[in-house]
Order: C-alpha cells, then structure tokens, then sequence
C-alpha cells in the first residue's frame, strides 16, 4: 500500500515536470477557471458585507412629542417590539439625542452657540427601529402610523430614508439574480474548458496507457498517477490564481470606496485570503481530479 | 500432453494452444480463420507471412488485447475466458512483449522503462535496484541507463524492450516483427539475444516476414495466409516449397 502511493507520487511528478510545457499550459487554463470563479466568490462575498453594512445602517425613527414622558414611551417601545417584523427597537432620551447632535456638529461653532443661548433642550425624545428583514420597512410604518400611540407621535423619520431602503431591497435582488445567473455561466463554461483541456492532456498519452497494460500494469496502477497528477495541476493552478488575484486586487483596491465595506477592497481581501485560497484549493483538485478521471477511463477499458 | 523432446531431458508441456480459434473484425473483416496450433514450453516458434496474413492477431490474441471471435486458447492449460478484465494484468505479467516500434515510454529513461514493469508488479525497491541494471547488461545497455529513448538508436530500443519483457520472468516472450525497423547488424544482434533467452528455456514466439532473420534463427516455423495455417515446419525456412 505504501508502496503504490509512494510510486504514484513519484511517477506523476515526473510525468508533471517532464511534460513542463504541457503541465503548464493545462494549469495556467485551470488557473483562468479558478480565477472566474474566485473573482465570483468575492463579489458574493463583498456584496453580502456591503449588503449587511447598508442593513445595519437602514431604520425607522419616531420622534415624540415633547408632551409624552419617558413612562409612555417605554411602554410604547415595548409595544413595538412585540412586533414579529421588528428586530430591535432604540431609545434615545432627549439628553442623549442633544449629545449626539453635539457630537455631530461638533465642528460647527454656530450653530452650538445657538442651541446653548436657547437654553432649554429643543430634541424630541425617539424610537429607533431596526426590521428583522429590510424589505418590510413599509409595512413597520403603516404598523406605527396607525397604531393606538400614534397622536403621541410628532413625525416619523421613514420618508428620507425611504429612498435608500428601496434602493437596497432593488439592489439586494438584482445582486442575487445576477449574481446566480453569471456565475452559474462562468462556472460551466470554465468548467467545460478546464476539462477539455485536461482530456486533450491525457489523449496525447494514451499510447503510453496501452504501453503500461501490455508489460501488465493494473488499471488501478495506471490510474493513479493521473489523478495526482490531476491534484497537481489544481495546485499549481491555484497558486498562479491566488498571485493573479493579489495583483487584481491591488490595482482595483483604490477605486473602491472605503465606506461601503468599511475598510480598503486590499484589507478586505486579504482578511479572507486563506478562505479564498481554501476555496481554489478545493475547487481545482475537485476540477482536476474529475477531468483526469473521466479522460483515462476511455483509455483503459481492457 | 506431456511429450519428451529428444535433444533434452526436459518434458515439455503444451503452453500455449489454438483450438479453433476465428477472429472477425467489424465490417466482416475476418482475421484469423479456424486456428489451430498447439506451442510448447521451451519452444522457439517464427510465425511468417506477409503484412496482413494474422500474425498481430494471433499475438494480439496471446496476450489477451483481442479476444477471439469464437474457439478458445488455452494458456498453461486454461482458458483466457476465466479471467475477469480487470485480472488480465495478471495473465499478462507472464509474457513479455516486443514490438516492432518498441513501445517504450518517452519520458521515462532505459532504466526506469525496464523498472515501470516491476513497480507495477509491486516489486521491492531493493530488488529493482539490483535486477533492472542485470537485466540492462544483459541486452548490453548496461552504460546507458539513463538515457531516454529519443537519446538511443533503434538498435537501442528494441534491447531496452527486451531487458524489460525479461526482467518480470516470463513464461514467454511474444516479438512481433522486433527487427522489422532494424539494421541488418541490429537485426542480427536481436537474434542472438533472442536465441540466448530461448536456450536459457524462455518459449519464444516471433512474427516475421523477414526471410534473412527467419533462416538464420533455423528452428520452427508456421506460416499464415490470409488468417489460415498454410505450413508448419520443425525446422523450417521461410519458403513455401521447404513446408509443403
């Protein structure tokens, strides 16, 4: 047993450095498909990240009127929550919404002197709410507007975020949509290339199969060095992908807005190299594998 | 089916035989037609006859690449029927085969040509070591071991193909036409080395329509015409009218 496997490894990585040329045209047309469908993964990757930021950032807010006490408005915000399309729901006290006014103002001199000569908090008391699912924003609102506290209400701040809540639910689909069709393109004509290729490798030795039957080689010892060799290829190939990858990467990185992933494109990239990598890995052994071992079963059917 | 052979104390025992044994091509071609031809052990046996009379066939059939289209071939006594495909490793492990092309592997060197057949037979490191370069000698190669088959002559070749059908033992060793792209002095050289493996007690079946190799070699010879047994001389030339 130890034997077989030792010999298989030895006899394909001659046979994969022998045939240089040959090895390495086959990687570099297993290194495209990785490719394709790397860039693919990180695109599902980066939209579901840009997908989740643009959610977390997306809400309903209801400010009260400066009449309604605390009391009330907690027990408001417990109403809320027993909604199911709820996820969670904030309570920002008049003090701390003055804070955060403060803060964000912070380098407008004007406008904080005004605020400290009223003298009196002007903020309206509010309810943050976050939908467990982006696209039900709409129907929160029709829930809040024409609920029992609503006379308590003094606006609801869903109208300026309503633009981007639609946007994202559009972008969300179009994303998914596109996304499965191209990717389920890409994946089978890459696929059907990466094959071929591999198949065309192994015709062009077939003779050397016939040879191997004669001086009365089992088709299982046949066999095995043009799987690994098939391993083989998916290495090196996801070698040659992850460097073109980096290379990708980098020159794109600065054209993408740091805010949508909120960090660079690069650091992104490389906080999920190993994964990336993972995934080419397995992908081309899987392709290679497969390729090799349908092409030699032709050739060995006695 | 014991018979003793005068010339040496050995018995010999039928090793290979040909009962009835038709091959039939697609498209009607018919090959081989009824053989029937029965080989002893020790036996050095040139089938002749000219390119398309059956003689790759009938190797083809020995070494189970084709299966014959009726009859059977016994081989020490049982039926290549028995085997199951993916055991006739097994069958051919006990046969070394020459070619006229040789069919050796391009990347590989003499020495691991002539090794592949032994790894694929699980043999040990150690002993691989030490058989293939004997084995190399003896074909007269032993100081081009290293050398791929583009590096070698024809001549070259042909002895690197039969260091490899020696090494694994065989019962036999089936040449089909090994001079047949040879010069006359390699040509002779292979003949030689094919006489020395007969006389060490390996069975030898040749093909040739080379009338210069079968004569000198002086021992038994078969002829075919189209896919039919015409002759079969025990010590025979490669001429009609010596047969008959």
């Amino acid at each position: 047993m130890f034997t077989t496997i030792s010999r298989t490894i030895n006899e394909a990585l001659k046979n994969f450095l022998r045939n240089g040329w040959l090895s390495l045209a086959t990687s570099m047309i297993l290194m495209l498909s990785l490719y394709t469908l790397s860039i693919l993964f990180i695109i599902v990757m980066v939209s579901n990240v840009v997908i989740k930021n643009v959610q977390e950032k997306s809400n309903i807010s209801i400010y009260f009127n400066q009449s309604v006490d605390e009391e009330t408005i907690l027990a408001i915000q417990q109403e809320i929550e027993k909604n199911p399309l709820v996820n969670s729901v904030r309570y920002i006290d008049k003090n701390s919404a003055l804070d955060i006014f403060k803060k964000n103002n912070a380098n407008e001199e004007a406008i904080l002197k005004s605020i400290e000569e009223v003298g009196d908090n002007p903020l309206l008391a509010s309810l943050v709410i976050k939908a467990s699912d982006p696209t039900q924003y709409q129907a929160i609102y029709e829930f809040v507007n024409g609920a029992d506290f609503s006379q308590e209400i003094n606006r609801i701040n869903y109208t300026k975020n309503k633009e981007i809540i639609n946007k994202l639910n559009f972008l969300i689909g179009k994303i998914r949509e596109i996304g499965l069709i191209a990717s389920s393109i890409l994946a089978v004509s890459s696929i059907l290339i990466t094959f071929n290729s591999i198949r065309i490798t192994i015709y062009s030795r077939r003779k050397e199969m016939q040879i191997m039957r004669l001086v009365g080689a089992s088709n299982l010892f046949i066999r095995l060095p043009y799987i690994f060799e098939g391993v083989l290829y998916g290495l090196s190939a996801s070698i040659l992908s992850t460097i073109l990858l980096l290379i990708t990467v980098r020159f794109i990185s600065p054209y993408i807005s740091e805010s949508i992933l909120s960090q660079s494109f690069m650091s992104f990239f490389l906080g999920k190299l190993w994964l990336i990598i993972l995934f080419q890995l397995v992908a081309g052994c899987i392709l290679g594998i497969a390729s090799s071992m349908i092409a030699i079963r032709r050739y060995l059917k006695t | 089916m014991t018979t003793k052979n005068p010339k040496d104390e050995k018995p010999r025992t039928t090793l290979i035989k040909f009962d009835g044994v038709t091959k039939i091509y697609k498209g009607d071609f018919s090959a081989l037609e009824n053989i029937n031809l029965e080989i002893q052990t020790g036996e050095f046996v040139s089938i002749v006859g000219k390119s398309g009379a059956g003689k790759s066939t009938l190797f083809k059939i020995i070494y189970a690449e084709e299966t014959p289209t009726s009859g059977n071939i016994l081989f020490e006594g049982e039926s290549l029927d028995a085997f199951a495909k993916s055991k006739i490793f097994l069958h051919r492990r006990k046969i070394g085969t020459v070619f006229q092309d040789f069919k050796l592997l391009p990347n590989k060197t003499a020495f691991e040509n002539v090794a592949y057949a032994l790894e694929a037979a699980g043999v040990a490191k150690e002993e691989i070591l030490e058989n293939v370069p004997q084995a190399l000698d003896v074909v007269g190669l032993g100081n081009k071991m290293e050398k791929f088959p583009h590096q070698l002559s024809a001549g070259e070749q042909q002895r690197v193909s039969f260091a490899r059908a020696l090494i694994q033992k065989p019962i036999v060793i089936v040449a089909d036409e090994p001079t047949g792209n040879l010069d006359p002095i390699s040509s002779w050289d292979i003949i030689r080395l094919m006489l020395k493996i007969n006389e060490m007690g390996t069975t030898i079946i040749l093909s040739s329509h080379d009338k210069y190799v079968v004569d000198k070699i002086n021992k038994r010879v078969v002829i075919l015409e189209d896919g039919k047994i015409i002759g079969d001389c025990p010590i025979g030339k490669y001429k009609l009218e010596n047969t008959k």
